[in-house]
């Protein structure tokens, strides 16, 4: 397990690669998402098969997430958009790097794009937006939600997650609930600063986003399709928000193609 | 155990359930569990109550100890995501006896 030191947070690092010796590789960096999620979610699904068609993967469990070290404040988006550049930059990832954002972490790596345009090099969004005053407002019910329900009546809430979602997800859901007792997360995040339609457009590399035919984030598609210059969208039929973990070949097949049609015309 | 001893030749499942048991003994470490029983049913997920973070450390740990032949990512990779949750220490077992079985012959 490495431990990386990006500028003052100690984050856990997971790299994986080709093995020929042959490099540079292009770099493909994955950002997991909010609350219940970890690197792990890309280590078990994507990640091998990124590897094995010659990228070299970097993944990074968030600041409170996963391994990562969880200071009690600093969870704005800001605050991950400077942990992911502070990071590359300590690990001297050469080039452009593809960024792959499930769900938050989508929303990451776009305001890491439109922060750092020349380092970008294409942009995969699985079931995810960019910062938008809508995602601001969106995240702040849900994070509401998360603080009453399951912060401050821990043994109810954990109860009807069990009974209705079964173990495995209760175990995570109470994870969640110390991730929110433990830090300002649930503050930070609907307070973050939000992009303007002028920043968003201004991201001009290629976007593909990825969604579950049965997620309500397909209804972002016409405004996605209106406001970024070079956008494809693939909707998945039968799947929702997990798309990523329920359909890991199709995805990394997706991110795959996005990286080669990008090496192709470079 | 002794992670520095290194693995013998030809391991089997006996000698592996026993590095796993220990692995995983120190993954619940951090949690402050110990004195669980291991076996080759128990379940990483039903049983041990493991998270898919743990197993990325339990992938560290698996690598450490028998080089990149045993590569739990690519094992994980391969099965649909109930698979996963259902995943038993026995399957593991097996799988490690197999990846260094046929990298031996290889």
């Amino acid at each position: 397990m490495a431990i990386v030191d990006a500028g003052g947070i100690r984050l856990h690092v997971q790299r994986t690669g080709p093995t020929d010796g042959h490099g540079p590789h292009p770099t493909v960096v994955l950002v997991h998402g909010l609350l219940t999620d970890s690197l792990a979610s890309y280590y078990f699904t994507v990640a091998p098969g990124l590897a094995a068609a010659g990228l070299d993967v970097v993944m990074y469990d968030l600041r409170g997430h996963g391994r990562s070290e969880r200071p009690p404040h600093g969870y704005t988006l800001d605050d991950n958009i400077d942990d992911l550049a502070a990071l590359l930059d300590r690990l001297d990832v050469p080039g452009p790097v593809h960024l792959v954002g499930n769900s938050y972490g989508g929303t990451i790596a776009f305001g890491y794009a439109a922060r750092h345009p020349g380092r970008v090099a294409g942009l995969t969004l699985i079931e995810s937006e960019p910062a938008t005053p809508a995602w601001a407002a969106k995240l702040g019910r849900i994070l509401h939600r998360v603080v009453t329900e399951l912060a401050h009546n821990e043994a109810d809430a954990l109860a009807w997650v069990t009974a209705r979602h079964g173990r495995n997800t209760a175990r995570l859901a109470k994870g969640a609930a110390r991730l929110v007792r433990e830090t300002t997360l649930g503050r930070d995040i609907p307070a973050s600063r939000v992009l303007t339609e002028a920043q968003i457009t201004a991201v001009r590399c290629p976007v593909l986003g990825l969604y579950g035919g049965d997620s309500d984030m397909v209804d972002l598609l016409p405004a996605h399709r209106r406001l970024l210059p070079d956008f494809r969208a693939v909707v998945l039929p039968g799947h929702e928000h997990s798309v990523l973990v329920e359909a890991p070949g199709t995805v990394g097949e997706h991110i795959l193609d996005l990286v080669h049609a990008g090496a192709g015309v470079r | 155990m002794n992670p520095t001893q290194p693995a013998p030749a030809q391991p089997t499942a006996d000698t592996v359930l026993a590095d796993i048991a220990g692995m995983v003994r120190t993954v619940l470490a951090e949690y402050g569990d110990d004195d669980v029983v291991i076996g080759m049913s128990t379940g990483f997920n039903r049983d041990l109550e493991l998270e898919s973070i743990d197993l990325v450390t339990l992938a560290g740990l698996l690598e450490e100890r028998y080089g990149r032949r045993v590569n739990l990512a690519e094992f994980l990779a391969g099965m649909e995501f109930d698979e996963i949750i259902e995943l038993t220490v026995g399957r593991l077992v097996e799988y490690v006896v197999w990846s260094l079985k046929t990298t031996q012959a290889g």
